[in-house]
């Protein structure tokens, strides 16, 4: 059942969804990269190696799912921006909150302001989402 | 291939890195917008579920055995990685992923065919620093648009002020799995 219905109310917080990453979350067996390699990272000028953008996003698309189920499958729309790096071993929270509902040809959309938080609370990762919903 | 370049320079943000294993990195001026980067043939297997699931830590009935939709499908992001190997077969960029659109039209069943088709859509300087977009789009066999994305990807972390003359351990271009 999705968290999201078309009664949710403009404000309504996301559910939240955490992960502690490890440099073991971005290794690749075979790879030697910017997001497993101090060396490899130091030469494109990183302090340190990066983690995957798409893998720290994924806590959202997690959070997406469970706002608007199907409506995340089928119609669900996000417009992210990486605004600084996410390193190996950092913890990051998704957050996020519901902005505004539209009409649309195919049903009710909601809009949500969607983020990534660091232990600093730092927002490393910004954007929106929407979805259809019941 | 050269692989050493001058780490002590590199470390200082002084040099950005002008080639790889893979051979040059592409320069801004070699992006072309408009550019079609290439097109491919794209099957999601089981496996690849399998992976991508394993890779976000991120397990879903829907994803592991059946969903509304009649059987397994895949999480959308899973659309991530074939546009990027597009990038890379047009162009050597390593840089960094900054803006990503997505938009899930249908839901992504194994072993349907997709066609994905990709080009250069703009390409612009911010903070001394050279950003590209490009955009995809996957079809099915009947012509229903499954996914579109946007990409905007940094060519350098290290601004463009410095020079091109650093060699990179890491390359953009990897082999085509997930």
């Amino acid at each position: 059942m999705p968290v999201l219905t078309r009664n949710s109310p403009v404000g309504l917080a996301l559910p939240e969804f955490a992960c502690q990453f490890t440099l073991a979350h971005f290794k690749r067996a075979d790879e030697t990269t910017i997001h497993t390699d101090v060396e490899a990272a130091r030469r494109e000028g990183l302090p340190a190696p990066v983690a995957t953008g798409p893998q720290v996003a994924a806590l959202i698309f997690r959070q997406l799912r469970t706002c608007f189920g199907e409506g995340w499958i089928v119609g669900g729309r996000c417009d992210l921006t990486f605004r600084r790096p996410v390193y190996v071993t950092d913890f990051c929270v998704a957050r996020g909150a519901v902005k505004r509902r539209e009409d649309s040809p195919d049903g009710v959309r909601l809009f949500c302001d969607v983020w990534i938080e660091n232990a600093a609370g730092d927002k490393v990762i910004v954007g929106s989402a929407s979805g259809l919903v019941q | 291939m050269e692989r050493d370049g001058n780490p002590a320079e590199v470390r200082e943000g002084k040099s950005r890195v002008a080639a790889d294993s893979q051979g040059p990195r592409a320069r801004f001026e070699d992006i072309e917008v408009g550019r079609v980067l290439a097109e491919m043939d794209w099957v999601v297997t089981d496996e690849m579920i399998d992976t991508q699931c394993a890779i976000d830590d991120d397990y879903d009935v829907w994803f592991s055995l059946h969903s509304p939709w009649g059987g397994r499908i895949a999480p959308p992001q899973i659309t991530y990685r074939p546009p990027r190997w597009l990038l890379s077969r047009a162009y050597n960029v390593r840089g960094l992923f900054y803006k990503w659109e997505m938009e899930n039209v249908r839901p992504i069943r194994p072993g349907v065919t997709l066609r994905v088709i990709a080009r250069v859509t703009d390409k612009y300087l911010r903070n001394e620093r050279e950003f590209i977009v490009y955009e995809a789009e996957a079809t099915d066999s009947d012509g229903h648009v499954v996914f579109r994305t946007k990409r905007t990807h940094v060519l350098d972390f290290i601004e463009r002020t410095a020079e091109r003359t650093g060699a990179g351990i890491d390359s953009g271009i990897k082999s085509e799995r997930i």
